[in-house]
């Protein structure tokens, strides 16, 4: 019951982003990559592997982070604005439900940019001689499961604050987030014991997203896939943060008034 | 057997952005039994809206309780037995009818051959179905009320809370809506429905509940309010007696006098009485207005 409850909510989020064209930039930048690509292999960039694998991931996080928190900013919001909350929630469903379908519709649309953008891309290397090799599906994977910390993240900003604003913090958090760890890591060693907690405490509640991204270590020709082990244990960090965005969304969501 | 709707002392409490808090209804108490069909009036801002989101369970009341077939109102168990019309509701611009039917059926708890039937023939009793593959975004606020009326008629629910049922429709529509709504309460759906049409109140309902400034200010039967407000009057020439019938007498011209009756019996003994020692001039008995008992109602509640 609750699986075709999500799922309907889930195809309707895909369904209204396919239908309004959101994913035209995942088209567009398809485009630009392999015309990128063509013009590279044209002046002669074979063997310079490690750069044009760079570029790849460099290019592939970077917009299907910003597809992933501008589709899942705007998904509440645009809920209430329209009011086509009321006809929703006067289902038999509860609040948690229809939250849970909405932030699995967004991973699922920020999933399709990603793999459509990652196939093109795979594409495009293989003119450059990369192939797509284990470590690269670890990528890909890793990423995945960033975008499902990115998406809930954005979501649950998104029904404490107007979207424009969720958006500008997820961004900041998305790609600031490996420089903000590192301040709070220098902060920490610099400070005395009776402030060290709290930028323990700041540290672990702040999005991880750097853990996720495989990025650097496929662009190195030299390094090899990672222990399963580490897989898990991103998705166990994926499934935990996740979980406690979606609870903390559904603290303020619940008895809210709409 | 349990009440269709039951709300006891119930009071909604916004917070406006100020940060004052302001009362949208207050102690509001009354009731709706399975089958009836009433109809829930008040200016604009009177509470109404607000009353029917605290029966969906969309607002959370500080006071008060609100039951649905016993259930508490807003849980999923009560929300299984009703179909709930919006207000104002865009639904998904770029899903078409027929999408937004099945995501809806879907989540009411239908499947397969079961959904898609019900849909198709929601479909073609709103006069819809010939738009059913477009996107809402490209139909007229008249098609999607009807889009929203088909959603809320999905799962046969026993009881159609209806938010300004008419608007959008055309002369058309609203008798199609009404001649649909009648047939699902000779089906025993209790209807519960806020309207400014007061012609459409008059036409569905048994009862109506007149609110102003979130307290109920009358609860009346229709047809009790009809007898009421019927105006009879008879104007007659010659010297005749209305005393014990009416103290409403007009002199319209020297000799003639226009005599206003509230019941048609007293206006039955009048003209017994004018055929005796007079001369029938005019009889009309009309139907009072609606319009004019609401302005009264709530001038007087004011």
């Amino acid at each position: 019951m609750k699986l075709a409850v999500w799922g309907a909510l889930a195809r309707g989020v895909v369904l209204e982003s396919i239908r309004r064209k959101d994913l035209w930039v995942v088209a567009i930048l398809g485009f630009v990559i392999m015309l990128s690509a063509g013009a590279l292999g044209f002046f002669g960039a074979q063997g310079l592997q490690v750069f044009v694998k760079d570029l790849a991931v460099t290019v592939l996080g970077l917009f299907s982070t910003i597809v992933a928190i501008l589709t899942t900013c705007r998904l509440m919001p645009e809920e209430v604005k329209n009011r086509t909350l009321y006809p929703l929630l006067s289902r038999p469903i509860d609040r948690f439900d229809l939250l849970f379908g909405k932030l699995i519709g967004a991973v699922l649309v920020s999933w399709i940019a990603f793999l459509a953008l990652a196939a093109l891309t795979s594409i495009a290397l293989l003119n450059f001689g990369v192939r797509f090799d284990l470590l690269m599906a670890q990528y890909v994977l890793g990423k995945m499961m960033g975008l499902v910390v990115v998406c809930a993240v954005s979501f649950t900003l998104s029904l404490f604050m107007t979207p424009s604003a969720a958006a500008t913090l997820s961004v900041i958090l998305a790609f600031g987030s490996t420089m903000i760890v590192r301040g709070l890591v220098m902060g920490y060693e610099q400070a005395s014991p009776a402030i060290q907690p709290l930028f323990k405490f700041l540290n672990a509640i702040l999005p991880q997203y750097g853990l996720f991204d495989l990025g650097g270590r496929t662009a190195n020709i030299d390094w090899g896939p990672v222990p399963a082990w580490v897989l898990g244990a991103l998705l166990a960090y994926m499934v935990t943060y996740s979980g406690a965005m979606l609870a903390i969304g559904w603290a303020k969501f619940r008895k809210q008034a709409i | 057997m349990a009440l269709a709707i039951e709300c006891r002392d119930l009071t909604i409490r916004y917070r406006q952005k100020s940060g004052a808090f302001v009362e949208a209804v207050r102690d509001l108490s009354f009731s709706v039994k399975p089958g009836e069909v009433v109809g829930f009036l008040g200016p604009n801002g009177a509470g109404k809206s607000s009353t029917l989101k605290a029966l969906m369970g969309f607002v959370q009341p500080i006071a008060g309780l609100c039951r649905v077939f016993g259930e508490p109102a807003g849980g999923v168990s009560a929300k299984r037995r009703i179909g709930y019309l919006p207000e104002v509701a865009l639904y998904y611009p770029f899903l078409t009818p027929l999408e937004t039917l099945t995501l809806y059926g879907q989540l009411q708890g239908l499947r397969g051959r079961q959904l898609r039937s019900e849909a198709h023939d929601l479909l073609d009793l709103l006069g819809i179905s010939h738009v059913a593959g477009k996107q809402n975004r490209t139909l007229s606020k008249g098609m999607l009320q009807r889009v929203g009326i088909a959603q809320s008629l999905l799962g046969s629910p026993d009881l159609l809370v209806l938010d300004e049922i008419t608007s959008g429709l055309d002369p058309v529509g609203r008798r199609e809506l009404r001649t649909l709504l009648k047939s699902r309460r000779d089906e025993g759906t209790t209807l519960f429905f806020s309207s400014h049409e007061l012609a459409e109140v008059e036409m569905l309902c048994d009862r109506i509940l007149v609110i102003h400034r979130g307290r109920l200010v009358e609860e009346r039967l229709v047809s009790t309010l009809k007898d009421q407000l019927r105006r009879h009057s008879i104007t007659y020439s010659g010297r005749v007696s209305m005393v014990g019938l009416t103290d409403e007498l007009t002199e319209i011209a020297p000799g003639t006098v226009t005599a206003v009756f509230e019941t048609k019996e007293a206006l039955l003994v009048a003209i017994e009485r004018v055929q005796g020692s007079g001369q029938i001039l005019d009889i009309v008995s009309r139907e009072g207005s609606l319009e004019d008992y609401f302005v009264d109602t709530i001038q007087g509640a004011a």
